[in-house]
């Protein structure tokens, strides 16, 4: 466990990769899981929150909404060579959000990039509502 | 999954007896030896999952190299009837048309390794490699369009190798009943800057040698010589495939529900092959399998020219041929053997190679009386091997094997067992140099973390879906 990100666990995934993560409300998670996705492609701790993109999606279901909120900030970083290091989340209705991401170019100089996300799978893909908050897992095709 | 739910069929094939919604058996072929490390994966779960899909004919099969992915197990074969069943994205998998092609050429290994590190480095500088690297290739929508209907064919009309090339390619670089309005305008930005490019991961351009040789007849009739020098390229259709495959994820799941289909998992999301969302992904997957086939076109020239370069010779001299291209990330519609019938099938490999019989219809003619050449890579520093398709392939695996060697640790156990260690120097110490574009790359891809790939050739072998030509070692390698 990364002792920054306490509240996401690593899936030990023979081809790809994965966590699973919790936090105290789905907006939360949702913000929480766009956070936990930058942290495989680079360090966020050196992004810096310069500019900022907006989102509109609207999905059948949660587990859709989250994956294609997912897919679209690594669609914009890898089109627009961006890092996002900071997110808002807000939910219009259980199926639809507008959210707002942060971040900066890629400057080589300071962002280590580490690998490349080709998607966002369905795989395994679940959102559940637990005692304390909820929870999810994502897994990625790398 | 444990070992008495399988029943042994022969000494390399194992059978997961139909059950509960599984339309047929699941088969895995592997020797008793791998099935340890196979069991401990989910992928025996996820083939049982694909003999679910619909139309699902004889067997979901996988191959000795399978492991866990995400729907359809890596490794895996599924054949769909023509009319009653489906198509799924995630059988295919994201990298559309993910394949090998191997080339030999007319040097030696005693001429090369002197200049090794030079080769290497100036192929590292020409061939861009590593995460979201843009390719020298400033492709408008106009020129992407041309890529995506004609394949290979775009790279030789554009100065990137010559039309011979093009026989040594499965389909021979193209695919037809593409479909350019069936593509998404994301899946174009996203091709726009990568093609020439091999991308990151498990993607690299390897320099070998032929180290040994099984089958004479078969090595001289491919032109394959002890101590010749080879290199092979690994890569696909880079963002263009990965959107296509996302894109149309989604309109499958959508497709799921609109047609009363279950599924144990949503990741294997299909479409009946008639329906208007099967088509539709057909017809876009073909421009992404064009796009990968124009890909590895693009980059085979540029290998070539940087040999010509490094070893001031010209390109008779260098004597760079194709010896054969696979797709090991593809869905076709192939003519094969069931219930003791020829039929119209939807084979899906999704890390599975196509291996055809002597004889079969699609292999070039140097070929046809030896059978489809097959190249299966292994990790950064042991072998690769080049095999044969059998009729016994033909037969149960429609026509197919397997990949490369397969995974046994995930990334992050790959980076622990790298840490503290220079991957890059005890590659150089055992006569390897690679250059990889991120070290987090090397640590990742290191050896161990690979399944022996002999292994899972013997397995293959045993099981008679493959024969054995040569052997060859690698001597330099870059990496994404």
């Amino acid at each position: 466990m990364d002792s920054k990100f306490p509240w996401l666990k690593e899936i030990d995934h023979t081809g790809d990769c994965g966590f699973t993560l919790e936090a105290g409300s789905i907006k939360h998670l949702f913000e929480r899981a766009a956070l936990g996705m930058m942290r495989i492609i680079t360090d966020p701790s050196t992004v810096s929150p310069l500019a900022k993109v907006s989102f509109s999606i609207e999905e059948r279901d949660s587990e859709a909404l989250l994956r294609k909120w997912l897919s679209q900030l690594n669609f914009y970083h890898i089109t627009n060579d961006f890092l996002f290091s900071r997110f808002e989340v807000k939910f219009k209705n259980p199926n639809e959000i507008a959210a707002s991401a942060w971040g900066e170019k890629i400057n080589a100089d300071v962002h280590e990039i580490y690998t490349e996300i080709k998607a966002v799978t369905y795989h395994e893909l679940n959102i559940i509502k637990t005692s304390t908050g909820w929870s999810a897992r994502i897994i990625f095709d790398l | 999954m444990e070992k008495q739910n399988l029943r042994q069929i022969s000494p390399a094939l194992w059978e997961i007896p139909q059950s509960g919604k599984m339309n047929v058996p699941a088969r895995i072929y592997a020797t008793e030896n791998m099935l340890d490390s196979i069991l401990k994966d989910n992928a025996p779960e996820q083939a049982m999952n694909v003999a679910h899909l619909p139309g699902i004919v004889n067997y979901s099969l996988a191959m000795p190299d399978m492991h866990w992915g995400y729907g359809f197990p890596i490794g895996g074969v599924a054949a769909f009837d023509a009319d009653a069943g489906v198509i799924s994205p995630g059988g295919v998998g994201y990298d559309i048309n993910c394949g090998v092609r191997l080339m030999a050429t007319s040097l030696n290994r005693q001429q090369v390794q002197p200049k090794l590190s030079k080769l290497i480095e100036a192929l590292f500088h020409t061939v861009p490699t590593g995460v979201g690297k843009s390719g020298k290739i400033q492709a408008t929508l106009a020129d992407l369009k041309k890529v995506t209907a004609t394949g290979a064919k775009w790279a030789v009309e554009n100065g990137y190798g010559s039309p011979s090339n093009l026989e040594y390619i499965e389909e021979n670089g193209f695919i037809d009943q593409f479909d350019l309005d069936a593509v998404s305008a994301h899946a174009w930005e996203r091709g726009k800057k990568q093609l020439g490019t091999l991308g990151s991961g498990n993607h690299f351009l390897e320099i070998g040698y032929v180290a040994e040789i099984y089958d004479e007849t078969a090595a001289q009739i491919m032109g394959l010589r002890k101590d010749q020098i080879t290199a092979i390229i690994h890569c696909g259709s880079r963002g263009f495939g990965y959107q296509v495959c996302d894109d149309y994820l989604e309109i499958m799941d959508r497709a799921v529900k609109k047609y009363g289909i279950e599924l144990p998992d949503r990741q294997l999301a299909c479409a009946p092959l008639h329906s208007k969302e099967g088509q539709a992904y057909l017809g876009a997957m073909r421009c992404a399998i064009n796009y990968a086939f124009a890909n590895r076109q693009i980059i085979y020239s540029m290998t070539e020219k940087v040999f010509e370069r490094v070893f001031k010779m010209s390109a008779t001299e260098v004597g760079m041929r194709v010896i054969y291209e696979v797709a090991h990330n593809i869905a076709k519609f192939e003519k094969h053997n069931v219930d003791g019938r020829m039929r119209n099938v939807c084979v899906h490999r999704k890390g599975a190679t196509r291996a055809f019989a002597p004889g079969a219809e699609g292999i070039p003619a140097q070929y046809k009386k030896i059978g489809q050449p097959v190249l299966i890579p292994g990790d950064m520093g042991r072998y690769s091997y080049v095999l044969l398709g059998t009729e016994k392939a033909m037969n149960e695996t429609f026509g197919s094997t397997c990949h490369g060697a397969g995974r046994a640790m995930s990334r992050t156990k790959a980076k622990k067992a790298a840490r503290g260690r220079n991957i890059g120097r005890e590659l150089s110490d055992s006569g390897i140099y690679v250059l990889g574009a991120s070290r987090r790359t090397l640590d990742e891809e290191i050896p161990e973390a690979y399944k022996d790939v002999s292994h899972v050739v013997d397995a293959c072998v045993q099981a008679g879906i493959s024969k054995k030509v040569a052997k060859l070692r690698p001597l330099g390698c870059i990496k994404g």
